[in-house]
């Protein structure tokens, strides 16, 4: 057992930071809010990682980390990490565009109740990115998989608290396509390695919130003294630290036990889902409250982090469904 | 990042597994440091000496040190290995830990080579040591602590009162911080000396604990006379030693404490099949968010150790020991509430489950409080790892 990074990983997670850092900042983020096309240069550069989607859980995750520290909007998440490993299991053509970041591919799998699991029904919610997408590769009861082109479908938007990640609604009942069987297997390998990697993604957010918390503490005077050297702000931090480290560590646990296929694997990605809602959660309440009023303007780009961190918690399951998950596993 | 251990790795544990599972005397597996405690007269009983020996003279008492001091040098993730296997099969290394964990490795780093050679027989057993910290008014402020030792010549004449000195009345002898010079700012006149129990001028008063059983004491300390070359380190330098040997208290101490956690974890989904909570959405998710957070402590716990293994200071360390004492309190007090009305019955008569939680729960108390409360944790984590200013 090894936590610490290859210098492979080390490297692709600094190159992926300085990306991070020059391409994807609050402006950009405010921008998208009303333009879409905003993020098109944004997009050349993340293309170029397409390749993670079906690559080591464990690379991906180092990557996604970087991406949530900076609500980067954009389909990634939904072609290469969603949609890519689907496309991979049933073999299909479109693989090789959508991980080579040609084609863009969003996947449809919630039904009416939001559950992320397969199911008969005809309208998806959750559709993400939609409007950017060449494929919609469509999840059903089997469990089984079709792969439809985007203008085959009519996606409708669905209003969302985070405007870095449209969602969308679509009919998928009328549009007649191949379907591919999908093993059980496949499905639960393609769930546990979403849990884990939405997780990483969640935990880089979460450490955006917890950073800015952090060094607003040691900058804001009150009472002629730094706001961080009263023990009240001293220990919400540390609470937060905790959360925030045992959100990373637990997903880099499940990123290992998703590429070793290991026993644990299932428990793991919901451990890691839970505790990164957690952590996402603190570092949002916590951290606005460390801010005080400024915190809560619309001027400040905290709200930017805790939209994406509140609508991450709740995509893919929210916290309190991983933990009936486990319930599940642990009574069984 | 990977899963697998290396081959090297697993053949230490293979060798360490059949050395446990052949050696250890019965009494030792599943123990319970809870509940099978024994009273007063015996607080080590004579199968758990034998078995520390035994552990000692075969190499596997700490890992990580040479074979004279009950070692085999392995390396931190072997170390690892060895402290999952033993709470694996909770099979105790010691229920003393004052000497091996403590005494013998700070000892080893501020000691003069005459004190060194007290090392083996504190990691062996054959030396119970008691750590003479607190005082009646210095806890959490260590530093203010105020038994005074006078230098004479050739001599200490040690003054004052210690409180909670865990195995005190067994001890034969006592790792002790004193006040030598008390003009100094209060970190700079603590020294720390090595005091024979049985030196005349010593009282132990046995204390109980809030589960009704004295494994701590007070200890006074009236004229007691104490030879110069038992000082260690130097003279007034005791506040560094108290820095290393905290931390030596406190390096492998999660292990345990998560395997705990797990294993209790486990223990409520059967105390929830039994009493009937298995169906109940509210049961089922409460044990489960104890599941995450003893999961993903571990994993955090690994972490920290392999950093540590690769020679970083590992702050994650320093979020376990908070983090495990606070989860125990929680988990027993979830077995509780799943015991209903009847959990704060100890009678017997009304099933062998009574009792069980309440006490655990009770017991579960002094890890917040003993080697660093929570709060002192945080403000460790606040300042130390986190760099927010001291007021
Ligand atoms: C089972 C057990 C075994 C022990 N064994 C030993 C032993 O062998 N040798 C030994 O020397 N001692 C031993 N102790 C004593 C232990 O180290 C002290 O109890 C501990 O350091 C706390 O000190 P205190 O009890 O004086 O509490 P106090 O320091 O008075 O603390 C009371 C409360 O105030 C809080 N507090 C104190 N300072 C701060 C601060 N700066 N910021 C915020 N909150 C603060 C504490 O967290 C706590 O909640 C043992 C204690 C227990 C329970």
């Amino acid at each position: 057992m090894d936590f610490t990074f290859t210098p492979d990983q080390e490297l692709l997670r600094e190159t992926a930071r300085a990306m991070f850092a020059k391409e994807c900042p609050t402006t950009l983020l405010r921008e998208h809010m009303t333009d879409r096309s905003a993020i098109v240069p944004l997009r050349k550069h993340v293309r170029e990682f397409a390749g993670l989607g079906t690559g080591a859980a464990s690379d991906l995750c180092v990557f996604l980390e970087e991406m949530g520290y900076v609500a980067a909007p954009g389909p990634f998440f939904a072609s290469a990490v969603l949609a890519g490993p689907l496309l991979e299991a049933i073999r299909h053509p479109q693989l090789e565009p959508v991980i080579s970041g040609e084609a863009v591919a969003t996947v449809a799998i919630a039904g009416n109740s939001g559950e992320w699991i397969p199911n008969a029904e005809t309208v998806k919610y959750f559709v993400l990115d939609a409007d950017l997408a060449d494929w919609i590769v469509i999840l059903e009861s089997g469990p089984s998989v079709r792969v439809v082109p985007r203008d085959r479908v009519d996606p409708v938007p669905i209003r969302t608290v985070d405007s870095t990640r449209p969602v969308f609604r679509i009919d998928v009942g009328d549009v007649e396509s191949e379907s591919f069987e999908l093993s059980a297997d496949a499905w639960e390998a393609w769930r546990d390695r979403a849990h884990t990697v939405i997780a990483a993604e969640m935990v880089g957010t979460a450490r955006r919130l917890f950073d800015m918390a952090l060094e607003y503490a040691k900058e804001r005077k009150q009472f002629d003294v730094p706001i961080g050297s009263f023990q009240a702000i001293q220990h919400k931090l540390a609470d937060l630290a905790l959360a925030l480290e045992r959100a990373t560590a637990a997903v880099q646990y499940a990123s290992m036990t998703v590429d070793a296929a290991d026993a644990d694997r299932t428990r793991a990605a919901h451990v890691a889902k839970a505790a990164a809602g957690d952590a996402a959660r603190r570092c949002s309440k916590d951290g606005i409250q460390i801010h005080g009023g400024i915190g809560y303007t619309w001027e400040h780009d905290l709200h930017l982090f805790i939209r994406r961190a509140t609508a991450s918690e709740y995509l893919l399951g929210p916290t309190s469904w991983h933990h009936d998950r486990l319930a599940d596993l642990l009574f069984s | 990042m990977q899963l697998a251990w290396s081959a090297q790795d697993e053949a230490f544990r293979a060798e360490l597994a059949t050395f446990l599972d052949t050696e250890a005397p019965p009494e030792a597996h599943g123990y319970d440091f809870g509940e099978s405690r024994p009273d007063e007269a015996s607080i080590i009983p004579d199968w758990l000496r034998a078995w520390q020996a035994k552990l000692f003279d075969n190499g596997w008492m700490i890992p990580a040190y040479p074979p004279e001091l009950g070692g085999r040098n392995s390396t931190p993730i072997q170390t690892l290995i060895y402290l999952e296997e033993l709470s694996k099969r909770r099979i105790p290394r010691a229920t003393h830990f004052p000497g091996y964990a403590i005494v013998a490795p700070s000892l080893l780093e501020f000691g003069n080579d005459e004190q060194k050679k007290l090392v083996p027989a504190a990691i062996r057993g054959d030396t119970i040591w008691c750590i003479g910290m607190s005082e009646p008014n210095a806890g959490s402020d260590l530093a203010g602590l105020q038994t005074r030792a006078q230098l004479f010549d050739d001599h200490f004449v040690v003054n004052g009162q210690k409180v909670w000195t865990s195995y005190a009345m067994i001890a034969s002898k006592c790792f002790c911080y004193v006040r030598t010079d008390p003009s100094a700012p209060k970190h700079r006149g603590i020294s720390l000396l090595i005091i024979d129990m049985d030196t005349p001028g010593i009282d132990v008063r046995p204390l109980r604990h809030i589960n009704g059983k004295a494994d701590f004491a007070e200890v006074f300390f009236t004229d007691v006379e104490v030879p110069r070359e038992n000082l260690v380190g130097e003279l007034n330098g005791g506040w560094m030693i108290t820095q290393g040997s905290l931390a030596h208290e406190r390096a492998g101490l999660w292990v345990d404490s998560v395997s705990r956690l797990e294993q209790t974890v486990f223990a409520l989904v059967d105390l929830a099949k039994r009493t009937g909570h298995d169906l109940d959405p509210v049961a089922r998710r409460r044990i489960a968010e104890k599941y995450e957070l003893a999961a993903s402590l571990r994993a955090l716990g690994y972490k920290g150790f392999a950093s540590f293994a690769q020679g970083s200071s590992a702050p994650e360390h320093s979020y376990m020991k908070m983090a495990t004492s606070e989860a125990g309190k929680a988990v027993f007090e979830l077995g509780m509430e799943l015991c209903g009305p009847f959990a704060a019955v100890t009678d017997p008569e009304l099933g062998d489950e009574n009792g069980r939680w309440v006490n655990m729960f009770f017991m579960s108390f002094a890890n917040t409080i003993a080697g660093g409360s929570s709060e002192i944790q945080r403000n460790i984590i606040a300042q130390r790892i986190l760099g927010l200013p001291r007021k």
